[in-house]
């Protein structure tokens, strides 16, 4: 029983600090295999610039997105709402010949209204966010569609494509240099703001927030709001990186986000945010698809990846965050426990019934066409 | 202790909802440095009382009068802006926030950063853990961590230091503060009320655990179906008494309760 009192201490003390350990160590470990594997290629200049540039674009909605995550809550509209207001953007400059900068601050505008527009929905009409978000994931995609029908947007001014790519800041790419604020920016308004205790509280306990007299609907509307100006930024970000818009644009901008998130350590339970955590988990998810790249692994299976690494994630964080992890009793006893038997039971029926389905069909089905 | 004149009085309270009178013409008093408890059955009215005295409810009937002077409050806050304040069986605490977050929750102290008002995180720990210290004896190991690691006496500590920080509080109501207590906790959380009588406070407890409602108490408000079934003080009674007023066995028969 001794050595179980080692690791439990020892969870205890990093435990403030799994935020950003977990990813670090998943870093690291992709940073090791790809150095066993395929370091020329992976650890070139070139290529890391490349990883910084493709997490650049997923800073800003991540910072937003810790926020919104650490109320209880959740945004599946960002991709949409980045497109629709990329694409207003673009028709701005486009076909009224908009000056950039104006397009570009209406498009973050937009983008908040978006944002203010999903948290009325969820506090006014009080409609579960993720039915929300998703509803309006839809109406904002339409939208989109509607004013862009097929077409591709290209061929922005300079101002855009700067900030989507540029380089002139020397060091480090323009988008890195404009995420890396937005976290900063983010990490101090979870520390030292009235909205970031807030965050906190509403998300660790509604009630007694509510009860301290703190107005829990507005905060969770100002999170919305940050989250659609974030999303809009994303929009920006990735319509200068590629100096196109369309309206299909930026399609799992949503799990990507969450999942940068949730792998950084905030809590999808409410409470729990990390900043830094998020930033190392965009960079972590930016890394394992360069490096699928890298590999020519196919590009479909970037998706698998991603949910994975979600699934993992989450069930390595509630299981750290179990306080008693005795009497498991290992293999045998979860065996024993028979709700566990009756879904052994039925995974294994399910597997023969696939396996005689597939043993019938071979039989009367022949040979495989080539 | 029981100076002449009470802090606080409630007269002839009644409270109705809808059909039900949850309530009825209920008198309460209570003095500067004393522990008032509150006693009484599961749904005999406890805590629709002192949801009325802490300004969350307003009596159908009935009046407050607050050192003297009629008191309406017509929210919560009003109770606070007056001195009364509540603990609660939940505690009301935000299991993520450290203590001193938690004490200041709703009212963070701010400082100007270039003009920006900013959350004053250092000055609000040096006050808690004052607050904490001088008022409650309280030391915490580490005022960093999350309130979540903190034991329940101590998760206790911070629930009542978050109400005694005003230093303007007169009255504070504790909604069963042993409940979820074990026993050590519990004589660490009645040496708290202690340490709050000793400051003038009155102190009133609702409670279903007799033991530590005769170790604390200077007087017992026994309620009963929405009623006064009496008050007693303690040093002059028996649990045997109090459990008769409670389930209101005929005392003359020698209290048939228990």
């Amino acid at each position: 029983m001794s050595d179980t009192a080692t690791p439990q201490t020892f969870a205890t003390r990093i435990e403030p600090y799994m935020g950003i350990l977990g990813p670090m160590v998943m870093i690291l470990m992709i940073a090791l295999f790809m150095g066993a594997v395929e370091p020329a290629r992976y650890f070139r200049l070139s290529n890391i610039n490349q990883i910084l540039l493709d997490a650049a674009l997923y800073m800003p909605m991540a910072m937003a997105m810790t926020f919104v995550i650490t109320q209880r809550g959740i945004d599946l509209s960002i991709g949409s709402v980045a497109a629709l207001s990329a694409i207003m953007m673009a028709f701005l400059i486009k076909q009224y010949d908009f000056p950039a900068w104006v397009a570009v601050i209406i498009c973050l505008v937009l983008g908040a209204g978006m944002g203010l527009i999903n948290g009325l929905v969820i506090t006014v009409f009080r409609v579960p966010d993720l039915i929300g978000t998703l509803a309006m994931d839809l109406v904002y995609r339409g939208f989109a569609l509607v004013l862009a029908k097929g077409l591709v947007l290209a061929r922005f001014p300079d101002l855009i494509t700067e900030i989507g790519r540029g380089q002139a800041l020397q060091f480090l790419p323009t988008p890195v240099v404009i995420g890396l604020l937005t976290l900063i920016g983010g990490y101090i308004l979870l520390r030292a703001t009235h909205f970031g205790r807030y965050t906190i509280s509403i998300g660790s306990n509604p009630e007694a927030s509510e009860m301290t007299g703190i107005s829990v609907d507005r905060h969770r509307v100002y999170a919305y709001v940050l989250m659609g100006t974030m999303a809009a930024l994303g929009g920006l970000l990735l319509t200068g990186k590629l100096n196109a818009v369309q309206a299909t644009s930026a399609p799992y901008f949503n799990l990507h986000v969450i999942a940068a998130v949730v792998v950084g350590g905030t809590s999808l339970f409410g409470g729990r945010a990390s900043m830094i955590g998020s930033l190392a988990g965009v960079l972590l998810l930016s890394m394992m698809i360069n490096a699928l790249v890298t590999l020519r692994i196919e590009f479909f299976w970037q998706s698998v990846a991603s949910g994975v690494v979600i699934i993992l994630s989450v069930a390595i964080y509630t299981w750290l965050q179990k306080k008693d992890r005795d009497g498991g009793g290992g293999l045998a006893s979860a065996l024993a426990n028979p709700d566990n038997r009756k879904v052994g039971l039925l995974a294994l029926s399910l597997a023969a019934a696939i396996l005689i389905l597939l043993v019938l069909g071979s039989v009367f089905g022949g040979a495989p066409a080539p | 202790m029981s100076d002449p004149d009470p802090i606080i009085q409630m007269h002839g309270i009644t409270k109705r909802f809808g059909g039900v009178t949850a309530l009825r013409n209920v008198d309460l008093t209570a003095y500067a440095g004393e522990v008032l408890a509150i006693v009484g059955d599961n749904g005999a009215g406890k805590s629709t009382l002192i949801k009325v005295l802490t300004g969350v409810y307003q009596p159908t009937e009935g009046h407050i009068t607050f050192d003297g002077q009629p008191l309406v409050m017509t929210s919560h806050a009003d109770a606070i802006a007056n001195g009364i304040d509540a603990v609660y069986q939940n505690l009301a605490i935000a299991d993520h926030l450290t203590p001193a977050q938690n004490l200041f929750l709703g009212s963070e102290l701010t400082k100007k950063v270039m003009g920006f008002p900013i959350l004053d995180n250092r000055r609000m720990t040096e006050q808690a853990t004052a607050v904490l210290k001088d008022r409650l004896g309280v030391q915490l190991k580490s005022m960093d961590v999350m309130t979540e690691s903190l034991s329940g006496g101590q998760r206790q500590a911070v629930a009542i230091a978050r109400a005694v920080r005003h230093d303007d509080l007169r009255v504070l109501v504790m909604d069963e503060p042993t409940a979820a207590l074990g026993p050590q906790e519990t004589a660490r959380t009645l040496k708290l009320i202690e340490v709050l009588k000793a400051q003038g406070l009155a102190v009133i407890v609702i409670s279903h655990a007799l033991d530590d409602v005769f170790e604390i108490s200077d007087r017992i408000h026994v309620m009963r179906r929405g009623e006064r079934a009496g008050v007693v003080r303690t040093a002059d009674t028996t649990s045997q008494e109090v459990l008769g007023l409670i389930t209101g066995a005929n005392l003359a028969n020698g209290g048939a309760a228990a």
